[in-house]
């Protein structure tokens, strides 16, 4: 169920743009694409998980005649990852951080003779001691033993020692999670081209032709004109292709210059699991001190986030985690401690989520635990506690008067019925085979950078008048976003003709090539809509007044007049058409095409990122999922039957694309909480293609109901929040929460399958 | 057409020569035995709709009709494929009536989003409605159970095969 307004094309559920060519089969990702003269690469990588380099051999009955082999030496620039923190380099050159780290690249005529080249070249590596196991990160880590830690953030509020002496009950728990695979149905991959100019073309998969630029300038010592980066067709990315990609552009790129030939990476599915960003491992552990009667009086939250071997995007991911850690509840008490532990794995990164799935697999399975221990039902419990307008949040941020929250829990619990259900939960009752389970989640996402992150990025875009002609558009897009699969390009576009007051067929949204777009920051951390949307809404809005005021002197000798459905209409009644204005605007050269506007936060936003005090998010998206399973007594076959999932996304763009989103990643976040595992053996991840990595196919789904609530974002003329990672958010702990009034037992630990079900209810047993 | 493997010319040694329909055009190639027919249809073919999310037979997306029968590009090889078969790829399906209805179908019901498993699913679709004009809604899901969709949730994919489902009983017989 979709209850939105419409407001022209803000609310309505026009078709994607993007949608026919890709059913077509005509759509071109990268690995479509052919230049002249093309080979392709190849990585050399790490036999071990940690280790110092001796030297390459390279095998001397391997014909090399047709090979370019590239080393560190071959680096022009630096050989480091600027990211946020300076210490991954693109090829190691003196110690190697995991097994599979990269540590020289070639290229050859074609995939398998590059791919045979690669195993050809050995590095000699003395090995030295590793850690790589998640569980013995955890088992270090309480018993006090020594970690290196790659980041450490703590958030303050009040006192916490009062918070515990006010306390008449104290709840300690710890929740885990394991390394997920973003799994973007298609793999990474990039093509360099090199130019006459000593410069290079990157084109690729990719979802921040931002990141890669500066990357690839400083690796390559290039000044920026000449790297031009454009994006092609992405296949999903989910975070995926957030960071990594200015990897595998700069391996491709380091290959072109020095072969003089286009150079085409693409990884294969084994390759691309093994060694690129998975979702975060967690440990988190909850102490908190509460009334009999229910009131949280002080929160102590332990956060730890598992690595890998650089830093890379860990200190964000941290910073979503810690800040999310407690979110939603008022508590005068709180102290967050935050740290990234280092480790021989490759770097943990960014995954739909960022560290939020974590937080509230913890939270909201915990919250579930303080209601039952004061003896409350957990619908009431989080009623009782849930932010009221003026309260302040774990950072000191304000909860506006009126917000989405609330009411999406009120409406998730009347929707499902969630009382009278929660009544007929079988707690593991032996009366019957099938146990029935109803539990809720109640959670949602800051929407935009976190912290300082907008104010540093200060994103532009803009919208640039073109000729029309043959039916081309007359209004382009400019901007860096990317259409990964969410939406972007309809989106943006909706948002752009509906400043105007013109047809969506008027505006055009190329995929972002940097020698074309301005910086509007990255496609991460649900931003686009809400904040790109908004930049795109105040430059088109600047661009309909000049035409309006151009047309008011042109035609109507001016007499003030509105520009609406593509017509230019004066208070007499003159009308001029869109196209007409536009092009005879245009004939003149001097009158200005592009109208580029800046994103500015909310007034009076205020952040201090060394102490993560302050306002943590521009605004917030909240949902509430209720989720019901049966289980199988006799198999303990875990089924999710049905989630009602109530969010507010502030103002809808498109319901249609919307409720996608919704179903992705709600389905994407079952997986999560249900299915996808990824050990660690060797340095390795276990699971390491689709036959061990099992994600959700269509016979794993509930039944899915969804209903938005519009709480719009006051700061902007589309009103939007964030939508893309909210929806995975929740999933997990609404499932765990149901299982567990289902069987009567609590797992703490993702993934929630049947042996650990097994054993759960084998202790008790025991205990009985 | 006539076409040759990877940029050698002539019938390399070992190499085989089979001749196929591939989208109602008869194709006369000369491969390495156990050379992909993904890799055929896409690189010396061109034919670049069929796409390749693992390789080893687990996410559809590599799915095409060989003499009617949905099946892994991935994991059929030159060897397997005998000479007079019919092959069906996205490209193919998108020149024929039943595939304009199912693009137009999963368009509207908002079923692609990244869009890399939907030439795939087009194909298991169409491969459902060929021996079934009205599928339930399990027999729907049973037809797409291999194929991944990482997006959309398949909420919406199953919507846009019940409405091409619909469409296509209606439309007129001939056509
Ligand atoms: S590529 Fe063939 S099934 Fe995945
Ligand atoms: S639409 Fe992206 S995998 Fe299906």
């Amino acid at each position: 169920m979709v209850t939105v307004t419409r407001r022209g094309y803000i609310g309505l559920p026009v078709e994607r743009t993007d949608a026919i060519e890709k059913a077509q089969g005509k759509a071109q990702y990268v690995d479509d694409l052919r230049r002249p003269d093309m080979w392709y690469g190849a990585v050399v990588r790490s036999p071990v998980s940690h280790g110092f380099i001796e030297g390459l051999d390279r095998d001397p009955d391997f014909d090399w005649s047709r090979v370019v082999l590239v080393t560190p030496e071959d680096i022009p620039g630096r050989n480091v990852v600027e990211s946020l923190v300076h210490d991954m380099p693109f090829l190691a050159s003196q110690e190697v951080r995991y097994r599979g780290e990269p540590v020289a690249l070639v290229a050859a005529p074609t995939r398998e003779a590059a791919r045979a080249a690669a195993a050809a070249v050995k590095p000699r590596i003395r090995a030295a001691p590793s850690l790589t196991v998640p569980d013995d990160v955890v088992r270090i880590y309480k018993e006090g033993g020594e970690l290196e830690y790659l980041w450490r953030q703590d958030i303050r509020k009040g006192d916490i020692e009062r918070g515990f002496r006010e306390a008449e009950i104290v709840v300690e728990r710890e929740y885990r999670t394991g390394y997920a695979e973003q799994l973007y149905l298609e793999p990474q991959g990039m093509i360099a081209v090199p130019q006459e100019d000593g410069g290079v073309l990157i084109e690729g998969s990719m979802q921040c032709p931002y990141y890669v630029h500066p990357e690839l300038c400083a690796l390559l010592n290039l000044p920026p004109e000449k790297v031009r980066v454009r994006q092609t067709v992405v296949g999903g990315a989910f975070g995926g292709k957030e960071d990594f990609p200015s990897l595998i552009a700069g391996y491709c790129a380091l290959l072109a210059l020095k072969s003089g030939r286009a150079v085409k990476m693409v990884f294969d599915r084994e390759e691309d699991i093994l060694f690129t960003t998975k979702r975060h491992p967690s440990w988190v552990r909850h102490r908190t001190g509460l009334t009999r009667d229910g009131r949280i009086t002080g929160w102590q939250v332990d956060f730890l986030l598992i690595g890998g071997a650089y830093a890379t995007l860990s200190p964000v991911v941290l910073a979503r985690g810690i800040i999310h850690a407690t979110i939603g509840y008022r508590c005068d008490n709180v102290l967050i401690e935050g740290r990234v532990v280092r480790t021989h794995m490759p770097p943990s990164g960014a995954f739909r989520g960022f560290g939020a799935p974590q937080a509230f697999w913890a939270l909201e399975s915990h919250v579930d635990e303080l209601a039952e221990a004061c003896g409350m039902r957990p619908d009431e419990f989080r009623l009782r506690n849930a932010y009221r307008g003026g309260d302040t949040m774990a950072t000191g941020q304000k909860v506006p008067e009126e917000y989405g929250g609330p009411a999406v829990l009120r409406k998730a619990l009347e929707q499902s019925r969630f009382e009278a259900r929660f009544a007929h939960c079988s707690r593991g009752s032996t009366l019957t085979d099938r146990w029935y389970g109803i539990g809720l989640a109640y959670f949602c996402h800051g929407a935009g950078f976190t912290g300082d992150g907008e104010a540093r990025i200060k994103a532009r875009a803009a919208v640039e008048l073109a000729g029309g002609g043959e039916g081309g558009p007359l209004v382009v897009i400019r901007a860096s976003s990317t259409e990964m699969g969410q939406g972007a390009q309809t989106v943006l576009r909706q948002i752009v003709a509906e400043a105007l007051g013109v047809p969506i067929e008027s505006v055009s949204y190329p995929l972002p090539d940097t020698a074309l777009v301005p910086d509007s920051g990255p496609t991460v951390a649900s931003r686009t809509t809400m904040v790109v949307g908004a930049v795109l809404y105040d430059a088109a809005v600047a661009m309909k007044k000049a035409l309006e005021g151009f047309v008011s002197q042109q035609f109507f000798d001016g007499a003030d007049c509105v520009l609406e459905e593509a017509v230019f209409r004066s208070g007499s009644g003159q009308a001029v058409d869109f196209e007409r204005a536009v092009q005879d605007y245009l004939r003149t050269a001097e009158r200005q095409q592009r109208f580029e506007a800046v994103f500015s936060l909310p007034p009076g936003s205020q952040w201090d990122q060394e102490n993560f005090r302050g306002d943590a998010y521009p605004d917030y998206s909240w949902a509430c999922y209720v989720a019901e399973v049966e289980v199988e007594r006799a198999t303990l076959a875990i089924r999710p039957i049905r989630v009602t999932a109530v969010l507010d996304i502030g103002r809808v763009v498109n319901p249609v694309l919307a409720e996608g989103q919704v179903e992705g990643g709600l389905v994407q976040g079952l997986g999560y909480a249900m299915m996808e595992k990824v050990g660690v053996r060797d340095g390795l991840f276990e699971a390491d293609r689709l036959q061990t990595y099992i994600v959700p196919g269509v016979l794993d789904i509930p039944e899915i109901r969804i209903t938005f609530l519009e709480f719009p974002y006051r700061y902007s003329g589309p009103g939007a929040k964030g939508l893309g990672e909210l929806p995975l958010n929740g999933v997990a702990p609404a499932i765990g929460n149901a299982l567990k009034h289902a069987v009567g037992r609590r797992i703490h630990d993702l993934p929630l399958t049947p042996e650990k079900l097994f054993r759960a209810i084998e202790e008790r047993l025991v205990e009985q | 057409m006539n076409t040759e493997s990877a940029g050698e010319k002539g019938l390399g040694h070992g190499w085989i020569r089979r001749t196929w329909v591939v989208n109602g055009e008869e194709v006369s190639l000369s491969v390495p035995p156990l050379r992909r027919v993904l890799d055929i249809l896409r690189e010396e073919l061109g034919l670049t709709g069929t796409k390749e999310g693992c390789g080893e037979g687990e996410c559809g997306t590599c799915t095409i009709l060989v003499d009617d029968r949905p099946v892994c590009s991935c994991l059929l090889v030159a060897a397997q494929v005998p000479d007079g078969s019919r092959i069906l790829t996205i490209e193919g399906l998108s020149a024929m009536e039943e595939g304009r209805i199912l693009e137009a179908a999963y368009v509207e019901a908002g079923a692609v989003q990244c869009g890399f498993c939907i030439p795939g699913m087009l194909m298991a679709s169409y491969a459902l409605l060929r021996r079934n004009g009205k599928p339930t809604d399990a027999e729907i899901r049973e037809a797409i159970a291999g194929n991944i969709c990482r997006c959309t949730g398949y909420v919406k994919i199953v919507e846009a095969i019940r409405l091409a489902a619909e469409r296509i009983g209606r439309a007129p017989a001939g056509k």
